[in-house]
């Protein structure tokens, strides 16, 4: 199997793009798309100073890389969430990723913030662990990005990702869901701008691009993520893209093109939260300030 | 007596018969190949690859997320 673009031999097949990639021409698309997407939503310029969201795994870590080598100023945060054994291997993959490049790492720890990590909130708090995790990150990986001064905050959601959120948000026609799925959501007052460069990247594409570039990532998966919902919509898209390639990404992109169809909601006044200070839509604390309000009263076995 | 081909997919080891490309194997296994990605000694094999005789591959898992 020869590549598309020169004489090598081709090591991926993309059905969905048409296309036969050798290893440099793989490494060559993969940051071509990510620039595209970068243009076309206007998601930040070279003057500009990104905050990528690093979790330790292929997609962050791989948009890091991207970023950094189309010439951007990033530089990269994790959050320890607390989570036993899994959270310090993450950590060490984004260290070490940062350290062999010379990158700038923040790094904030959830036990610091809300004086629990994610396992003890998982037993205390009802409903999904994932949504807790949601919830926090969102708050953390913005208010870093507003104090840090950053034009945008970058995270590593691709094509699978957004293909099976928009799956399920049109399984419940969740409208407002609808209206803010989108690559770029504009900063505002103490909100950063919220980008994701990787929308027409592959998760395949991005384990590739991963080996090839030899950055080492976490594989285990979160221990919190068994029987996530997104996996299950993930399998689900993945058995139609096999029988129909080109499924996802006509999906997400007559999505995008179609955005403007979905209302957006009514703009829902941002007040400060009394506790943190940080915008929230609800009248008393914010969700972030509820949670540590309720871990206050955990005592660990 | 066909030769056999070894895969690992994380904890699991599968042991199939050689004559079948990469992308049959998978699909014989049930597995959709677009899913995984073929590695052997840290280089990415192409799915029409035919293996050989006692050649181990790693499955690389593409799906990640919660």
């Amino acid at each position: 199997m020869r590549c598309t673009f020169c004489e090598k031999e081709a090591v991926l097949r993309l059905r969905h793009a048409n296309l036969r990639l050798c290893p440099e021409h793989l490494v060559a698309r993969v940051e071509k798309e990510a620039e595209k997407a970068i243009r076309e939503f206007r998601m930040f310029t070279p003057e500009e100073k990104i905050l990528v969201a690093v979790s330790g795994g292929k997609d962050s870590l791989g948009l890091w890389q991207i970023l950094t080598k189309l010439g951007y100023h990033a530089d990269g945060l994790y959050i320890d969430l607390g989570i036993a054994g899994y959270s310090e291997r993450s950590q060490g993959f984004c260290e070490a990723f940062a350290r062999e490049r010379g990158l700038t790492l923040h790094v904030l720890r959830l036990k610091e913030e809300l004086g629990a990590g994610l396992d003890e909130i998982a037993q205390v708090m009802h409903g999904e662990p994932c949504s807790h995790c949601g919830t926090i990150k969102r708050y953390l990986m913005n208010r870093a990005a507003v104090d840090g001064g950053y034009a945008a905050l970058a995270t590593g959601h691709n094509l699978d990702d957004e293909a099976a959120t928009l799956l399920g948000n049109v399984l419940q026609w969740n409208l407002e869901y609808l209206a803010r799925q989108y690559p770029v959501l504009p900063e505002g007052r103490k909100l950063a701008r919220k980008v994701k460069p990787l929308i027409y990247v592959s998760e395949r594409e991005m384990v590739a691009y991963c080996l090839i570039s030899g950055i080492r990532y976490i594989y285990e998966e979160c221990p919190h993520s068994v029987g996530a919902r997104s996996l299950f919509l993930k399998r689900i898209l993945n058995e139609l893209e096999d029988e129909a390639p080109s499924t996802k990404i006509s999906f997400v992109k007559g999505f995008l093109r179609a955005h403007h169809i979905f209302p957006k909601a009514e703009e829902t006044e941002l007040r400060d939260c009394p506790v943190c200070g940080m915008p929230t839509t609800s009248s008393g604390p914010c969700r972030f300030c509820r949670i540590r309000e309720r871990m206050k009263h955990y005592a660990p076995a | 007596m066909p030769g056999m081909v070894t895969l690992r997919r994380r904890e699991k080891i599968f042991s199939v018969p050689e004559g079948k490309n990469l992308e049959r194997i998978l699909r014989d296994l049930g597995i959709l190949p677009d899913t995984v990605i073929v590695v052997q000694n840290g280089k990415i094999i192409p799915l029409d690859y035919w293996p050989k005789d006692g050649e181990e591959f790693e499955l690389i898992d593409v799906i990640s997320g919660g």
